[in-house]
């Protein structure tokens, strides 16, 4: 049984539609929050923080938590595991 | 016959020992549950599991992943055509309910998993959120629903299926609690926000 749908590099979001995509184009290795107009990435403090805020918008957690949490998830994704300081 | 690459027969194996995993942490839980009896219960060697999965939490790291895969699933195909709220929450409980066991590990040792594990279960409890919100926030503007803030609508949601998932073996002994209180828990929640 396999469902497994492509998901972003960076953040791990699921990419389902063509518009969740970078430029809109689903050969893009990252999501359309991830990136610039560009399709380039953004800087990884960027991401953190767009992350983070998703934690605390959709359940409440604590901005340091959610900070926290973000960070453990963003140092296993492709985009930032080799970050020196990840 | 045709010829197997290697390629496939690793993906084929992997995904033998995610279905394997989804099993394995339900019947034994997360804090019990060891690489070696893992790999006996995919009938595979130890090392084959660590050739797939480096560390013990790599191998939990996927399962939540392909847990998070039909959670997606499902909403997905709930969500087709007009986003309800009430065929989100049917979606959600009925993947809960197939994957009952599983899931109330999670509820249950949800704060001791590693940092990086728990991380990701509350990336998955915000995909929920979404699809909560996308879904409430439509019946709302349509005049059918109480405004609510995202995150205690999800918090209200989610706090009231723990309560039962957790306490399956007394709501409802020897079977599903959600298949035997998923309605009820559905309408209740729909009345609350009912207007």
């Amino acid at each position: 049984m396999t469902i497994k749908c492509v998901s972003c590099g960076s953040c791990g979001f699921p990419m389902e539609k063509p518009e969740d995509f970078a430029l809109g184009d689903p050969s893009q290795p990252y999501c359309r929050y991830c990136t610039d107009t560009g399709g380039r990435l953004l800087p990884y403090e960027t991401v953190l923080d767009t992350n983070a805020r998703y934690y605390v918008e959709s359940q409440g957690v604590s901005s340091s938590a959610a900070r926290g949490m973000a960070a453990a998830l963003l140092a296993s994704m492709p985009a930032w595991r080799d970050r020196p300081s990840a | 016959m045709a010829k197997v690459s290697r390629k496939e027969q690793k993906a084929a194996t992997q995904q033998h020992l995610v279905e394997t995993a989804l099993e394995f942490f339900a019947a034994r839980g997360f804090a019990n549950a060891n690489t070696a009896d893992f790999a006996k219960a995919a009938n595979v060697s130890h090392g084959a599991v660590f050739l797939h999965f480096p560390t013990r939490e790599a191998l939990v790291m996927r399962v939540l992943d392909a847990f998070g895969d039909r959670l997606s699933a499902a909403f997905n195909a709930a969500m087709e055509g007009e986003a309800r709220l009430e065929r989100v929450l049917r979606a959600h409980v009925d993947v809960l309910s197939e994957y009952e066991l599983f899931y109330s590990r999670l509820v249950q040792e949800g704060a001791l998993l590693p940092k990086k594990a728990r991380s990701l279960l509350f990336m998955l409890h915000a995909s929920v959120s979404r699809r909560l919100r996308l879904a409430a926030e439509a019946e709302a503007a349509a005049g059918a629903m109480r405004e609510i803030a995202p995150h205690l609508l999800f918090n209200t949601w989610i706090a009231l299926l723990h309560h039962y998932i957790a306490n399956r073996d007394i709501f409802a002994p020897g079977e599903s609690v959600l298949a035997a209180k998923g309605d009820e828990l559905i309408a209740h929640f729909l009345n609350l926000l009912k207007k």
